[in-house]
Protein backbone atom coordinates (compact mmCIF):
# COMPACT_ATOMS: atom_id res chain seq x y z
CA UNK A 1 0.00 0.00 0.00
CA UNK A 2 2.89 2.33 0.69
CA UNK A 3 4.77 4.15 -2.00
CA UNK A 4 7.69 2.37 -3.64
CA UNK A 5 10.85 2.51 -1.57
CA UNK A 6 13.92 4.55 -2.32
CA UNK A 7 16.75 2.85 -4.24
CA UNK A 8 18.15 -0.20 -2.53
CA UNK A 9 20.72 0.43 0.17
CA UNK A 10 24.14 -0.55 -1.28
CA UNK A 11 25.54 -1.49 2.14
CA UNK A 12 22.77 -3.96 2.83
CA UNK A 13 23.88 -7.59 2.86
CA UNK A 14 21.24 -10.25 3.09
CA UNK A 15 22.36 -13.88 3.33
CA UNK A 16 20.59 -16.48 1.23
CA UNK A 17 17.65 -17.93 3.15
CA UNK A 18 16.87 -14.76 5.11
CA UNK A 19 13.41 -13.30 4.72
CA UNK A 20 13.28 -9.52 4.72
CA UNK A 21 10.05 -7.74 3.85
CA UNK A 22 10.42 -4.81 1.53
CA UNK A 23 8.19 -2.57 3.61
CA UNK A 24 10.78 -1.94 6.32
CA UNK A 25 13.39 0.69 6.87
CA UNK A 26 17.02 -0.45 6.68
CA UNK A 27 19.52 2.38 6.83
CA UNK A 28 23.30 2.07 6.78
CA UNK A 29 25.66 -0.90 6.79
CA UNK A 30 23.56 -3.90 7.79
CA UNK A 31 24.26 -7.62 7.46
CA UNK A 32 21.37 -10.03 7.92
CA UNK A 33 22.15 -13.70 8.53
CA UNK A 34 20.50 -16.75 7.00
CA UNK A 35 17.00 -17.78 8.14
CA UNK A 36 16.37 -14.48 9.92
CA UNK A 37 12.82 -13.18 9.47
CA UNK A 38 12.19 -9.44 9.39
CA UNK A 39 8.53 -8.46 9.42
CA UNK A 40 7.20 -5.40 7.58
CA UNK A 41 7.57 -2.00 9.27
CA UNK A 42 10.68 -2.91 11.24
CA UNK A 43 13.37 -0.22 11.41
CA UNK A 44 17.06 -1.01 11.57
CA UNK A 45 19.32 2.01 11.59
CA UNK A 46 23.08 1.70 11.54
CA UNK A 47 24.06 5.30 12.18
CA UNK A 48 27.15 5.02 14.39
CA UNK A 49 28.52 1.85 12.85
CA UNK A 50 27.51 -1.38 11.13
CA UNK A 51 24.89 -3.79 12.46
CA UNK A 52 25.43 -7.52 12.02
CA UNK A 53 22.42 -9.74 12.67
CA UNK A 54 23.02 -13.48 13.03
CA UNK A 55 20.88 -16.46 12.06
CA UNK A 56 17.41 -17.59 13.09
CA UNK A 57 16.30 -14.25 14.52
CA UNK A 58 12.75 -12.93 14.36
CA UNK A 59 12.32 -9.18 14.15
CA UNK A 60 8.65 -8.21 14.33
CA UNK A 61 6.85 -5.09 13.17
CA UNK A 62 7.57 -1.62 14.63
CA UNK A 63 10.81 -2.86 16.17
CA UNK A 64 13.59 -0.29 16.13
CA UNK A 65 17.19 -1.48 16.28
CA UNK A 66 19.69 1.36 16.28
CA UNK A 67 23.46 1.38 16.48
CA UNK A 68 23.94 4.57 18.43
CA UNK A 69 27.20 5.74 19.88
CA UNK A 70 26.70 6.31 23.61
CA UNK A 71 30.13 7.98 23.87
CA UNK A 72 32.63 9.17 21.30
CA UNK A 73 34.93 6.33 22.29
CA UNK A 74 32.74 3.60 20.90
CA UNK A 75 31.47 5.34 17.82
CA UNK A 76 32.08 3.26 14.77
CA UNK A 77 31.81 0.01 16.71
CA UNK A 78 29.82 -2.84 15.30
CA UNK A 79 26.52 -3.89 16.88
CA UNK A 80 26.51 -7.68 16.74
CA UNK A 81 23.28 -9.55 17.33
CA UNK A 82 23.73 -13.32 17.76
CA UNK A 83 21.46 -16.16 16.75
CA UNK A 84 17.95 -17.27 17.75
CA UNK A 85 16.82 -13.95 19.20
CA UNK A 86 13.23 -12.74 19.11
CA UNK A 87 12.40 -9.04 19.01
CA UNK A 88 8.69 -8.63 19.63
CA UNK A 89 6.34 -5.92 18.36
CA UNK A 90 7.42 -2.38 19.10
CA UNK A 91 10.59 -2.96 21.09
CA UNK A 92 13.44 -0.51 20.98
CA UNK A 93 17.02 -1.77 21.00
CA UNK A 94 20.23 0.26 21.04
CA UNK A 95 22.41 -2.23 22.91
CA UNK A 96 26.19 -2.62 22.66
CA UNK A 97 25.96 -6.33 21.93
CA UNK A 98 23.27 -9.00 21.98
CA UNK A 99 24.15 -12.68 22.36
CA UNK A 100 22.07 -15.74 21.47
CA UNK A 101 18.62 -17.03 22.48
CA UNK A 102 17.33 -13.75 23.89
CA UNK A 103 13.75 -12.52 23.85
CA UNK A 104 13.06 -8.80 23.88
CA UNK A 105 9.32 -8.52 24.45
CA UNK A 106 6.86 -5.89 23.23
CA UNK A 107 7.56 -2.25 24.05
CA UNK A 108 10.74 -3.05 25.96
CA UNK A 109 13.56 -0.54 25.65
CA UNK A 110 17.20 -1.53 25.79
CA UNK A 111 19.46 1.51 26.12
CA UNK A 112 22.74 2.16 24.34
CA UNK A 113 24.98 1.15 27.28
CA UNK A 114 23.50 -2.29 27.86
CA UNK A 115 25.13 -5.55 26.92
CA UNK A 116 22.91 -8.61 26.73
CA UNK A 117 24.57 -12.01 27.01
CA UNK A 118 22.67 -15.23 26.20
CA UNK A 119 19.24 -16.59 27.12
CA UNK A 120 17.90 -13.33 28.57
CA UNK A 121 14.30 -12.16 28.50
CA UNK A 122 13.47 -8.48 28.71
CA UNK A 123 9.79 -8.38 29.62
CA UNK A 124 6.99 -6.27 28.19
CA UNK A 125 7.50 -2.57 28.76
CA UNK A 126 10.73 -2.98 30.77
CA UNK A 127 13.26 -0.23 30.28
CA UNK A 128 17.01 -0.80 30.66
CA UNK A 129 18.98 2.41 30.37
CA UNK A 130 21.80 1.97 32.88
CA UNK A 131 25.36 1.05 32.05
CA UNK A 132 25.18 -2.69 32.63
CA UNK A 133 25.75 -6.17 31.30
CA UNK A 134 22.95 -8.69 31.81
CA UNK A 135 24.33 -12.05 33.02
CA UNK A 136 23.22 -15.23 31.24
CA UNK A 137 19.59 -16.32 31.52
CA UNK A 138 18.42 -13.14 33.25
CA UNK A 139 14.71 -12.35 33.18
CA UNK A 140 13.66 -8.73 33.58
CA UNK A 141 9.96 -8.52 34.34
CA UNK A 142 7.11 -6.50 35.79
CA UNK A 143 6.54 -2.76 36.10
CA UNK A 144 9.47 -2.34 38.51
CA UNK A 145 11.84 -4.18 36.15
CA UNK A 146 12.70 -6.84 38.73
CA UNK A 147 15.37 -9.40 37.90
CA UNK A 148 15.74 -13.10 38.34
CA UNK A 149 17.89 -15.82 36.84
CA UNK A 150 16.11 -18.68 35.16
CA UNK A 151 17.47 -22.19 34.90
CA UNK A 152 17.12 -22.64 31.16
CA UNK A 153 17.17 -20.34 28.21
CA UNK A 154 14.01 -19.60 26.24
CA UNK A 155 13.35 -22.18 23.50
CA UNK A 156 14.36 -21.48 19.93
CA UNK A 157 11.56 -20.41 17.60
CA UNK A 158 12.46 -22.73 14.73
CA UNK A 159 8.87 -23.79 14.07
CA UNK A 160 7.68 -20.22 13.93
CA UNK A 161 10.48 -19.28 11.52
CA UNK A 162 9.55 -22.23 9.30
CA UNK A 163 5.93 -21.14 9.31
CA UNK A 164 6.74 -17.50 8.60
CA UNK A 165 9.12 -18.31 5.77
CA UNK A 166 6.29 -20.31 4.21
CA UNK A 167 3.52 -17.75 4.74
CA UNK A 168 5.11 -14.32 4.37
CA UNK A 169 6.22 -14.64 0.70
CA UNK A 170 2.55 -15.09 -0.24
CA UNK A 171 1.65 -11.64 1.04
CA UNK A 172 4.72 -9.41 0.90
CA UNK A 173 7.35 -8.23 -1.50
CA UNK A 174 10.70 -9.40 -0.25
CA UNK A 175 14.18 -8.01 -0.54
CA UNK A 176 16.39 -10.32 -2.53
CA UNK A 177 19.28 -12.03 -0.73
CA UNK A 178 22.56 -10.85 -2.24
CA UNK A 179 25.04 -12.97 -0.34
CA UNK A 180 25.70 -16.69 -0.37
CA UNK A 181 25.77 -18.52 2.92
CA UNK A 182 29.35 -19.72 2.79
CA UNK A 183 30.91 -16.89 0.86
CA UNK A 184 31.47 -13.88 3.10
CA UNK A 185 33.32 -11.17 1.26
CA UNK A 186 32.26 -10.94 -2.39
CA UNK A 187 28.84 -9.48 -2.98
CA UNK A 188 27.06 -11.20 -5.81
CA UNK A 189 25.13 -9.02 -8.14
CA UNK B 1 -20.75 14.94 27.60
CA UNK B 2 -20.59 15.85 23.96
CA UNK B 3 -17.39 14.97 22.14
CA UNK B 4 -15.63 17.65 20.17
CA UNK B 5 -15.45 17.28 16.42
CA UNK B 6 -12.22 15.72 15.26
CA UNK B 7 -11.29 16.59 11.72
CA UNK B 8 -9.22 14.51 9.38
CA UNK B 9 -7.84 15.23 5.98
CA UNK B 10 -10.24 13.51 3.59
CA UNK B 11 -7.44 12.65 1.18
CA UNK B 12 -5.70 10.71 3.94
CA UNK B 13 -8.62 8.39 4.60
CA UNK B 14 -10.50 5.90 2.49
CA UNK B 15 -14.19 5.59 3.22
CA UNK B 16 -15.73 2.28 2.18
CA UNK B 17 -19.33 1.61 1.19
CA UNK B 18 -20.11 0.20 4.63
CA UNK B 19 -18.80 3.36 6.29
CA UNK B 20 -15.37 2.21 7.39
CA UNK B 21 -12.76 4.94 7.50
CA UNK B 22 -9.30 3.56 6.97
CA UNK B 23 -6.20 5.72 6.97
CA UNK B 24 -3.96 5.46 3.95
CA UNK B 25 -1.01 5.46 6.33
CA UNK B 26 -2.16 2.29 8.04
CA UNK B 27 -0.64 -1.06 7.12
CA UNK B 28 -3.10 -3.82 6.38
CA UNK B 29 -1.09 -6.95 5.59
CA UNK B 30 -2.95 -9.69 3.77
CA UNK B 31 -6.01 -7.52 3.28
CA UNK B 32 -7.97 -10.41 1.75
CA UNK B 33 -8.05 -11.99 5.23
CA UNK B 34 -9.24 -8.88 7.06
CA UNK B 35 -12.97 -8.34 7.53
CA UNK B 36 -14.08 -4.98 8.90
CA UNK B 37 -17.83 -4.96 9.33
CA UNK B 38 -18.66 -1.30 8.97
CA UNK B 39 -18.44 2.15 10.57
CA UNK B 40 -15.05 1.31 11.99
CA UNK B 41 -12.22 3.84 12.07
CA UNK B 42 -8.67 2.62 11.49
CA UNK B 43 -6.30 5.49 12.20
CA UNK B 44 -2.85 6.46 10.98
CA UNK B 45 0.02 4.06 11.58
CA UNK B 46 -2.08 1.05 12.58
CA UNK B 47 -0.79 -2.36 11.63
CA UNK B 48 -3.28 -5.18 11.11
CA UNK B 49 -1.65 -8.53 10.31
CA UNK B 50 -4.15 -10.38 8.17
CA UNK B 51 -1.31 -12.33 6.57
CA UNK B 52 -0.76 -14.44 9.67
CA UNK B 53 -4.41 -15.44 10.17
CA UNK B 54 -7.92 -14.12 9.59
CA UNK B 55 -8.86 -10.94 11.43
CA UNK B 56 -12.49 -9.97 11.91
CA UNK B 57 -13.40 -6.61 13.34
CA UNK B 58 -17.02 -5.73 14.22
CA UNK B 59 -19.02 -2.56 13.73
CA UNK B 60 -18.38 0.85 15.28
CA UNK B 61 -14.86 0.07 16.45
CA UNK B 62 -12.14 2.68 16.79
CA UNK B 63 -8.53 1.61 16.35
CA UNK B 64 -6.21 4.34 17.54
CA UNK B 65 -2.94 5.53 16.06
CA UNK B 66 -0.04 3.07 15.85
CA UNK B 67 -2.03 0.22 17.37
CA UNK B 68 -0.95 -3.24 16.26
CA UNK B 69 -3.47 -6.02 15.79
CA UNK B 70 -1.75 -9.31 15.21
CA UNK B 71 -3.09 -12.85 15.57
CA UNK B 72 -1.25 -14.90 18.19
CA UNK B 73 0.59 -18.11 17.53
CA UNK B 74 0.69 -21.31 19.49
CA UNK B 75 3.22 -24.07 19.27
CA UNK B 76 1.93 -27.57 18.67
CA UNK B 77 3.81 -30.81 18.43
CA UNK B 78 3.63 -30.40 14.66
CA UNK B 79 4.51 -26.84 13.76
CA UNK B 80 2.89 -23.64 14.87
CA UNK B 81 -0.49 -22.17 14.05
CA UNK B 82 -1.66 -18.61 14.19
CA UNK B 83 -5.09 -18.21 15.77
CA UNK B 84 -7.73 -16.20 13.94
CA UNK B 85 -8.50 -13.02 15.84
CA UNK B 86 -12.02 -11.71 16.22
CA UNK B 87 -12.94 -8.36 17.69
CA UNK B 88 -16.59 -7.63 18.56
CA UNK B 89 -18.65 -4.48 18.05
CA UNK B 90 -18.17 -1.11 19.77
CA UNK B 91 -14.57 -1.76 20.75
CA UNK B 92 -12.33 1.22 21.46
CA UNK B 93 -8.59 0.58 21.14
CA UNK B 94 -6.46 3.60 21.96
CA UNK B 95 -3.10 4.52 20.51
CA UNK B 96 0.11 2.43 20.67
CA UNK B 97 -1.55 -0.70 22.03
CA UNK B 98 -0.49 -4.14 20.86
CA UNK B 99 -3.29 -6.70 20.63
CA UNK B 100 -2.06 -10.30 20.48
CA UNK B 101 -5.36 -11.68 21.77
CA UNK B 102 -7.31 -14.66 20.46
CA UNK B 103 -10.64 -12.98 21.01
CA UNK B 104 -11.90 -9.56 22.02
CA UNK B 105 -15.60 -9.34 22.88
CA UNK B 106 -17.95 -6.43 22.28
CA UNK B 107 -18.07 -3.15 24.24
CA UNK B 108 -14.42 -3.42 25.26
CA UNK B 109 -12.21 -0.45 26.04
CA UNK B 110 -8.45 -0.90 25.70
CA UNK B 111 -6.41 2.09 26.87
CA UNK B 112 -3.24 3.64 25.52
CA UNK B 113 0.09 1.81 25.32
CA UNK B 114 -1.27 -1.58 26.45
CA UNK B 115 0.12 -4.95 25.53
CA UNK B 116 -2.47 -7.71 25.39
CA UNK B 117 -0.58 -10.99 25.68
CA UNK B 118 -0.77 -13.92 23.33
CA UNK B 119 -4.05 -15.83 23.09
CA UNK B 120 -5.72 -13.70 25.78
CA UNK B 121 -9.49 -13.69 25.75
CA UNK B 122 -11.26 -10.44 26.53
CA UNK B 123 -14.93 -11.09 27.22
CA UNK B 124 -17.72 -8.59 26.52
CA UNK B 125 -17.94 -5.32 28.48
CA UNK B 126 -14.48 -5.27 30.03
CA UNK B 127 -11.87 -2.56 30.14
CA UNK B 128 -8.07 -2.40 30.20
CA UNK B 129 -6.47 0.69 31.75
CA UNK B 130 -3.66 2.64 30.07
CA UNK B 131 -0.14 1.10 30.13
CA UNK B 132 -1.40 -2.33 31.17
CA UNK B 133 0.53 -5.47 30.25
CA UNK B 134 -1.66 -8.57 30.17
CA UNK B 135 0.35 -11.79 30.37
CA UNK B 136 -0.26 -14.48 27.72
CA UNK B 137 -3.47 -16.51 27.98
CA UNK B 138 -5.18 -14.11 30.40
CA UNK B 139 -8.95 -14.32 30.46
CA UNK B 140 -10.60 -11.03 31.31
CA UNK B 141 -14.14 -11.61 32.63
CA UNK B 142 -17.06 -9.33 31.76
CA UNK B 143 -17.42 -6.07 33.73
CA UNK B 144 -13.84 -6.11 34.99
CA UNK B 145 -11.22 -3.38 34.79
CA UNK B 146 -7.65 -4.69 34.50
CA UNK B 147 -4.62 -2.57 35.21
CA UNK B 148 -0.88 -2.81 35.95
CA UNK B 149 2.01 -4.96 34.79
CA UNK B 150 1.22 -7.82 34.98
CA UNK B 151 -2.43 -6.82 34.61
CA UNK B 152 -4.73 -7.60 37.51
CA UNK B 153 -8.37 -6.91 38.16
CA UNK B 154 -8.71 -3.67 40.10
CA UNK B 155 -12.35 -2.70 39.83
CA UNK B 156 -15.82 -3.67 38.67
CA UNK B 157 -17.44 -1.81 35.84
CA UNK B 158 -21.02 -0.49 36.08
CA UNK B 159 -23.92 -2.48 34.64
CA UNK B 160 -24.43 0.20 32.00
CA UNK B 161 -20.99 -0.40 30.41
CA UNK B 162 -22.66 -1.68 27.27
CA UNK B 163 -24.59 1.57 26.80
CA UNK B 164 -21.58 3.71 27.70
CA UNK B 165 -19.36 2.01 25.16
CA UNK B 166 -22.08 2.17 22.49
CA UNK B 167 -22.44 5.90 23.14
CA UNK B 168 -18.70 6.54 23.05
CA UNK B 169 -17.98 4.65 19.85
CA UNK B 170 -21.06 5.89 17.98
CA UNK B 171 -20.46 9.51 18.92
CA UNK B 172 -16.76 9.17 18.12
CA UNK B 173 -17.71 8.01 14.64
CA UNK B 174 -20.17 10.85 14.23
CA UNK B 175 -17.63 13.44 15.32
CA UNK B 176 -14.84 12.06 13.15
CA UNK B 177 -15.39 14.34 10.19
CA UNK B 178 -13.51 15.01 7.00
CA UNK B 179 -11.72 18.32 6.83
CA UNK B 180 -13.31 20.85 4.51
CA UNK B 181 -16.02 18.53 3.18
CA UNK B 182 -19.25 20.14 1.96
CA UNK B 183 -17.73 23.53 1.31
Amino acid sequence: MSAPKAPVNPNLKIMAGALVCEDCELIGDITIGARTVIHPKARIIAEAGPIIIGEFNIIEELVTITNKSSTDANSGKVLIIGNNNVFEVGCHVEAIRIGDHNVIESKAKVGSKVEISNGCIVGCGCILNMNEALPENTVVYGDKCERRIQRERPPAQMLQIDFLTRILPNYHYLMKPNLNVNVRAPVKK
Amino acid sequence: MELLDEFYNSSQYIETASGNKVSRQSVLCGSQNIVINGKTIVMTGCVIRGDLANVRIGRHCVIGQNAVIRPAFKKFSKGVAFFPLSIGDHVLIEEDSVINAAQVGSFVHIGKNCVIGRRSVLKDCCAIADNTVLPPETIVPPFALFSGSPGKMVQDLPDCTQDLMTDITVSYYQHFKPHGKGK
